[in-house]
């Protein structure tokens, strides 16, 4: 498993390196710019999607096939994405969580409040990208993965249109917010273990 | 003991169907897989790897079904397929630091010593190798943690003749331990020639034979005679034929042929075109 791991951080920063880069920048400007939190949460949706990156790149370069002769499960095959995903995914958080503090302190803002709902922002951000696409990709490969992640994704607007309509945003604010935070992280780690859980059981049956 | 032992074993693609294939490869020896484009030999390879599934038959793999403790199975086979598969920004270094957390027995001196003899520089990338480059780091890495069998599918392809040559003594070498073996599946029909002890010959999914390579040899010969005289030989005798205006070139079975008739030797190459093209 460290093998697989080595292999992927390599390809990380060779791949991956602009991306990196594009998260220190979005992350400073995020200190001087307007009230907008989007240079805060690109970089975790930058980082969501990295694994997903990464197995294009071995698709690409028949790797899907070489490992399967290697001596690793198709289990361990597939965690070592989740893994990938995992670190990138909570450097990036705790990136923009301190980013944000330093934001709020150069405005004499700080508030936990807002922190707590921009973890739980980004939380939910980081690992539904991954936690939603990652078994497709597993099933039907990169390119048709995809292709039925966008639908599912049309899917999930009409489902959060009609949450809208059902009044579920006011709900959670009453909650408190550590206690969102607390309930979104719990969500989100069931999702991920989840969709972990299910890449391996459909790669362990899919003909490399 | 066998170092490889496939019975029956069948896929069926719908458009393409391996049927029944029986194979065995006993240690010390090497066996050639010898078929066209699409007979069969890449799937046989990938189910004995269990990358696919098999629908029905068994594959043993130095002595264990092939789907009980593959892991442990794999950290003894050295595997190059046809398109190598490394991720084309990792540097050689790089590829012996992943496979020395993924070998137990990673030997680096080894490898280092590989890379020398094939020419390989350490630092650069691999997407930056040719074709001949890419698959002597294939090799290299499927040799570099002591294998006991060795699976290659068209490794030696893409190789200029200088190091195919050097490669196919490294395979020689390799069977010279007892408990090794090799696997190999080739275009270049003369290589298996070349270092085979045993050779399979694939055609559409079927074994058309898998026996000592020079027992198959002696068992088959070609003669050049006209229709006429072909046409007199016993039922059964010829295998393959091919007309041309000087007469029939046919690829006959020695022992049913009689002794007036002049039989040549025939060779692998030849033998394979015969049994798959001009088959009768």
């Amino acid at each position: 498993m460290k093998g697989l791991l080595l292999k992927d951080l390599y390809m990380a920063a060779s791949y991956c390196r602009s991306f990196l880069l594009l998260v220190v920048v979005f992350l400073a400007v995020s200190f001087f710019g307007d009230d907008s939190l989007f240079f805060i949460v690109y970089p975790t949706l930058i980082a969501s999607i990295i694994p997903v990156t990464l197995i294009s790149y071995d698709e690409r370069d028949s790797w899907t096939q070489c490992s399967g002769t290697l001596p690793y499960s198709r289990g361990q095959l597939v965690s070592v994405k989740y893994l990938i995903g995992l670190l990138f995914g909570c450097v990036s958080l705790v990136l923009s969580l301190i980013a944000s503090v330093v934001r709020m302190q150069l405005r004499h803002s700080f508030s936990l409040e807002e922190l707590c709902f921009l973890a739980s922002a980004l939380l939910v951000l980081g690992v539904l990208g991954p936690g939603l696409l990652l078994p497709f990709i597993f099933k039907f490969g990169a390119e048709k993965g995809r292709i039925v992640f966008f639908v599912m994704v049309g899917f999930l607007c009409v489902i959060s249109i009609v949450a809208a309509g059902l009044g579920v945003q006011t709900a959670l604010p009453a909650m408190g917010y550590t206690w969102t935070l607390a309930v979104v992280a719990a969500v989100a780690a069931a999702l991920y273990a989840l969709s972990w859980m299910l890449s391996i059981r459909f790669y362990e049956k899919r003909e490399l | 003991m066998n170092a490889l032992e496939i019975k029956g074993l069948t896929k069926d693609y719908g458009s393409f169907r391996l049927q029944g294939l029986d194979l065995t490869l006993p240690s010390g020896c090497i066996l050639g897989l010898i078929g066209e484009n699409g007979a069969g030999k890449s799937t046989t390879i990938k189910l004995i790897l269990d990358m696919i599934h098999r629908d029905g038959g068994t594959i043993t793999l130095l002595g264990r079904d092939n789907r009980e403790q593959l892991q442990l199975t794999k950290q003894d086979l050295g595997v190059v397929l046809d398109d190598v598969g490394i991720p084309g920004c990792l540097t050689a270094r790089q590829v012996g630091n992943v496979m020395a957390h993924t070998f137990d027995r990673w030997d680096p001196a080894l490898y280092r010593e590989y890379l020398q003899r094939f020419f390989l520089p350490e630092a650069k990338p691999f997407r930056t190798f040719s074709r001949g480059m890419q698959m002597k780091l294939g090799i290299a890495v499927a040799l570099s943690h002591h294998p006991k069998l060795l699976i290659l599918d068209e490794a030696t392809a893409g190789l200029d003749p200088v190091v195919r040559e050097e490669v196919l003594d490294i395979f020689n070498e390799f069977t010279r331990d007892e408990s090794h073996a090799v696997l190999i599946s080739s275009h270049i029909v003369t290589d298996l020639e070349k270092i085979c002890d045993y050779i399979a010959i694939l055609h559409q999914g079927k074994l058309l034979c898998c026996e000592e390579k020079d027992a198959l040899l002696e068992r088959f010969g070609l003669v050049q005679c006209s229709q006429e005289q072909l046409a007199q030989l016993p039922a059964g005798a010829v295998q393959g034929q091919r007309s041309s205006p000087y007469g029939v070139r046919a690829l006959v079975l020695r022992q049913l042929v009689p002794p007036e008739l002049h039989i040549s030797p025939v060779n692998l190459e030849e033998l394979f075109v015969f049994l798959v093209k001009e088959r009768v």
